[in-house]
């Protein structure tokens, strides 16, 4: 009989669980400190927070650095060694290399976040240009990536030893389908990390008097830039698969082998994809811009494959125990658990996040609309919606099991996605709105001495308090969840969240058929063509016409 | 050398091809590009050596996934 993972993780050696209450706590400092930044920045541009523009630029930087590098790699990093721990359920390998690579991390967490205070606000991408007034204090926020850069890169090596030590000793030819995820998912992340020494260490070494001006450090950016919203996506499609089969039983009707190509095409489709980053530099040939939007189209193939994969093995399977309805057998998933109602809401925004990217990704869109508030608008629903809730819904599982505890008051917890998802509706809703009317992004103040639209105020209002709802409610699921790490007192014992047991002895009722993934996926096509439709007659509609450079669009 | 193998290989051919493309473009400074692609490229082929390297003591055959299979 299979272990859960619960049990496995229940059962790793103290030194890994160690190492991972340590990893998976900084990880949720770095949430905290990137949730106060997000919130004080959205009351800032909402007008209910009067401060002057640097203190603004600052809680930006902190909000940016802390959670979309911090938070969401540092919490990635532990979940990949804890998965990879279980895996054969001996534990890590290479332990000491974890502990290299985490504690580069750590110290790079706390250097970038003291340059978040230090000279100009470097905001979460550092452009050298900022470095004239104060070249010490880039140095400093240079060497907080160099550092997490550093870490990214020793850390997988751990994991990529732990998921080939049962083939080095003879004891297993293949990895199992989350092996072989884990394994290509531990190398992306050192290419990560290469990515930010490459972007980052010329910068230093230009501060330093050793290196010329980084020039090229902007196309260098787009690289780490693009890789830091590719892993945490196939990190979050790997933790779906992970979980459904521990909050389900479901495995995937398609089969093992059919999951490995499809994690192995993520990293097939990430450089190809890339070139959509360049659509904004004025000397990028034309016939260069129409290939980079077509090779765009395929960057959610993956991601849509893996959701699809996920989503037919569910409803086959709920169909075979009852489920009735076109949509009727959702309601048999086990959604008073609060992992359950987490990855039903990330799943949700996923659909809205892709819809929008592929507005944001056209070529004769991305001009127009990457300088506004369109960007932080629709990339919540990655960030916050799709990805954080995703990583919490792990350690919901993951916590309990390594703290010998239930997870607190899953009757609470498990409206807190639903909670986050109705900040972020009214948060995307009016950032999405107010990108295409022009309200530009990393701008504290949107007023303009009263020269600008009374609406692009009115619209930065329902922002914060759409910012403020969805942080309040990823602040209560995130501290719940750590309240795993604590000593359970018996006076308060909770009970444990319910799970399905789908994927036992029975076999799946023959000629069933499995609608709804196919039907999200057309309806996600659909909402594109209507968004990008929209995108195109508000910009006719506009009484000026955007002027790039070279290029002339 | 096992299916784990052939599903790394293309990665490293992929990010190979992508990597010479971005090093010869006449446009938009894309040597970074080519750097971090081209890197990725060969440490996707040392890990996909780690995979193709058969093992002492190895049945051959075992097709075994413990309990992670999914």
């Amino acid at each position: 009989m299979e272990t859960t993972y619960r049990e496995r993780f229940a059962a790793l050696p103290a030194p890994d669980r160690r190492l991972l209450v340590a990893m998976v706590s900084a990880a949720l400092v770095a949430l905290a400190l990137g949730i106060l930044g997000g919130v004080l920045t959205a009351a800032a541009r909402a007008g209910f927070l009067d401060i002057i523009p640097n203190t603004g630029y600052r809680f930006l930087t902190l909000h940016g650095v802390s959670i979309f590098f911090y938070w969401l790699f540092t919490v990635q990093a532990a979940l990949l060694l804890g998965f990879a721990a279980v895996e054969e359920g001996r534990g890590l390998a290479w332990r000491g290399a974890a502990w290299a690579g985490f504690a580069l991390i750590a110290a790079g967490f706390v250097v970038s976040t003291a340059a978040a205070f230090l000279g100009m606000p470097p905001l979460y991408n550092g452009t050298p240009e900022l470095a004239s007034q104060n070249p010490q204090a880039m140095l400093v926020f240079d060497l907080g990536y160099l550092l997490l850069g550093a870490g990214l890169m020793v850390l997988p090596v751990s994991a990529i030893a732990t998921l080939l030590t049962p083939r080095r000793q003879g004891r297993r030819e293949r990895m199992s389908s989350v092996g072989f995820a884990l394994f290509v998912w531990a190398g992306f992340l050192m290419v990560s990390g290469f990515a930010a020494l490459h972007a980052f260490l010329p910068g230093a070494l230009w501060v330093l008097g050793l290196a010329p001006f980084p020039a090229s450090q902007g196309t260098d950016w787009h690289i780490v830039f693009h890789n830091m919203h590719y892993l945490p996506l196939m990190a979050t499609v790997i933790l779906w698969y992970v979980l459904m089969r521990e909050l389900t039983g479901v495995h995937s009707v398609f089969g093992e082998r059919f999951s490995k190509i499809v994690f192995s095409m993520y990293l097939v489709f990430v450089p190809p994809t890339s070139l959509y980053h360049m659509f904004l530099e004025p000397d990028l040939p034309g016939a260069v811009r129409v290939a980079g939007s077509m090779l765009s189209l395929f960057v959610s193939v993956p991601t849509l494959t893996a959701f699809l994969i996920i989503v037919a093995s569910l409803e086959a399977h709920a169909r075979t125990h009852g489920g009735r309805g076109l949509f009727g057998w959702i309601r048999m998933l086990p959604w008073r658990n609060p992992a359950m109602a987490a990855v039903g809401v990330a799943a949700l925004s996923m659909g809205l996040g892709i819809t929008f990217a592929f507005v944001l990704i056209q070529e004769r869109l991305a001009p127009l609309l990457s300088d506004t508030f369109f960007v932080p608008g629709y990339f919540h629903f990655f960030t916050l919606g799709t990805v954080s809730l995703t990583l919490l819904a792990a350690l919901a599982v993951v916590l309990p099991a390594i703290g010998a505890r239930a997870l607190w008051r899953p009757g609470l917890l498990r409206w807190m996605p639903w909670l986050a998802l109705g900040g972020l509706l009214v948060f995307g809703a009016a950032g999405v709105s107010a990108g295409y009317l022009g309200v530009p992004r990393r701008v504290i103040d949107v007023a303009y001495q009263n020269q600008a639209p009374a609406l692009w105020q009115g619209l930065m209002a329902a922002v914060g308090i759409g910012g403020a709802v969805m942080a309040l409610a990823l602040a209560v699921f995130a501290a719940g969840i750590a309240m795993s790490l604590l000593p359970q007192r018996r006076s308060t014992l909770h009970t444990a969240p319910p799970t399905l047991a789908w994927g036992g002895a029975v076999a799946l009722r023959p000629g069933v058929r499995v609608w709804v993934g196919p039907l999200s996926v057309l309806l996600i096509v659909g909402a594109m063509y209507l968004f990008t439709a929209l995108g195109f007659e508000l910009m006719q509609a506009l009484p000026v016409s955007a002027i790039g450079g070279g290029g002339g669009h | 050398m096992n299916e784990d193998f052939w599903l790394v290989a293309p990665i490293t051919v992929v990010w190979a091809i992508l990597a010479v493309a971005y090093a010869l473009a006449p446009w938009g400074d894309m040597i970074g590009y080519a750097w971090v692609w081209g890197f990725g490229s060969v440490l996707f082929a040392g890990l996909a050596g780690l995979l193709a390297r058969r093992c002492a003591g190895q049945a051959g055959g075992s097709g075994g996934v413990g309990h992670g299979r999914i």
